[in-house]
């Protein structure tokens, strides 16, 4: 639980930018820049890349987020996350994952908290 | 950006309000943003599991509704009078299905200095609100909005 998790790292190019802007309308006007949801959207998939089982997530609750740096493209995205706290619901519980983005000069881009129910493990 | 008429720090009132267009979220956005995101989870990919489930049908990722609100509010807001996002607070109030119609409340709820002179900081309130005006995301965010210049 207090080990913290590292993805392995993700180049976000012109394509990211193209697809994301395309789908959601979010286009920078400088276009070497990446959009500034992107970090933060591909930080969930990246939490998939990890040699761990995903948390069985029932729902996203809400999350605080800075955006620290910018992104450009051609910078090389990694995602470090940890568990800070935890709470026993009635249904699930409620986690608390501390996440940053870090960029290949280890700089922190991005970081936050994100609230996430969990499911329970079933009872025989 | 020729042509557009900038608007400054100064020209931001708190009380301000915008108001986006709708969009209907789509299977095809959901798709799409599984595949880019890489976010697979059964709650966006499988609709059978998802039968069973609290919401009895596949949502919208979370981030895709939030992704989706940017840019409709990117689409009313006048000449970057929200500039670059310095934080966001945010609530997922209940889920955005395939078929719902979102839309964007937005208001200026304060104005504050920036650590640049350069620049002020902006806050924004957010309701996204689908079709049977429940709010189904609501938050704060915080914009970096440049000072007129001297």
């Amino acid at each position: 639980m207090h080990v913290p998790l590292e993805t392995p790292g993700l180049p976000l190019t012109e394509t990211h930018a193209a697809l994301f802007g395309s789908l959601t309308m979010n286009r920078p006007a400088d276009p070497t820049l990446i959009p500034e949801l992107i970090p933060l959207c591909m930080s969930s998939g990246l939490g998939w890349r990890v040699p761990q089982p995903p948390l069985v997530v029932l729902a996203f609750m809400g999350f605080e987020w800075r955006f620290l740096k910018p992104t450009r493209v051609g910078d090389t995205i990694r995602s470090v996350s940890k568990t800070v706290a935890k709470r026993s619901m009635k249904e699930g519980g409620v986690v608390i994952e501390e996440r940053s983005i870090l960029n290949q000069h280890d700089e922190v881009v991005q970081s936050g908290r994100l609230t996430l129910l969990v499911a329970k493990r079933p009872t025989a | 950006m020729s042509g557009e008429p900038r608007v400054y720090f100064e020209d931001v009132k708190v009380g301000d309000e915008y108001t986006s267009p709708g969009r209907t979220v789509t299977e095809a956005d959901i798709v799409i943003f599984a595949g880019l995101s890489g976010d697979y989870n059964v709650l966006h990919t499988d609709a059978e599991h998802m039968k069973a489930s609290l919401f009895g049908e596949r949502i919208a990722h979370g981030l895709l509704g939030l992704s989706i609100q940017q840019g409709l509010l990117d689409r009313v807001v006048p000449g970057q009078a929200v500039g670059p996002l310095a934080s966001v607070k945010w609530k997922f109030k209940g889920p955005i299905k395939i078929g719902d119609t979102i839309h964007v409340l937005a208001r200026v709820a304060a104005k504050r200095e920036g650590e640049q002179p350069a620049a002020g900081v902006v806050t924004l309130e957010r309701r996204v609100v689908n079709q049977r005006g429940e709010v189904v995301q609501e938050g704060e965010t915080d914009h970096v909005v440049a000072r007129r210049p001297a």
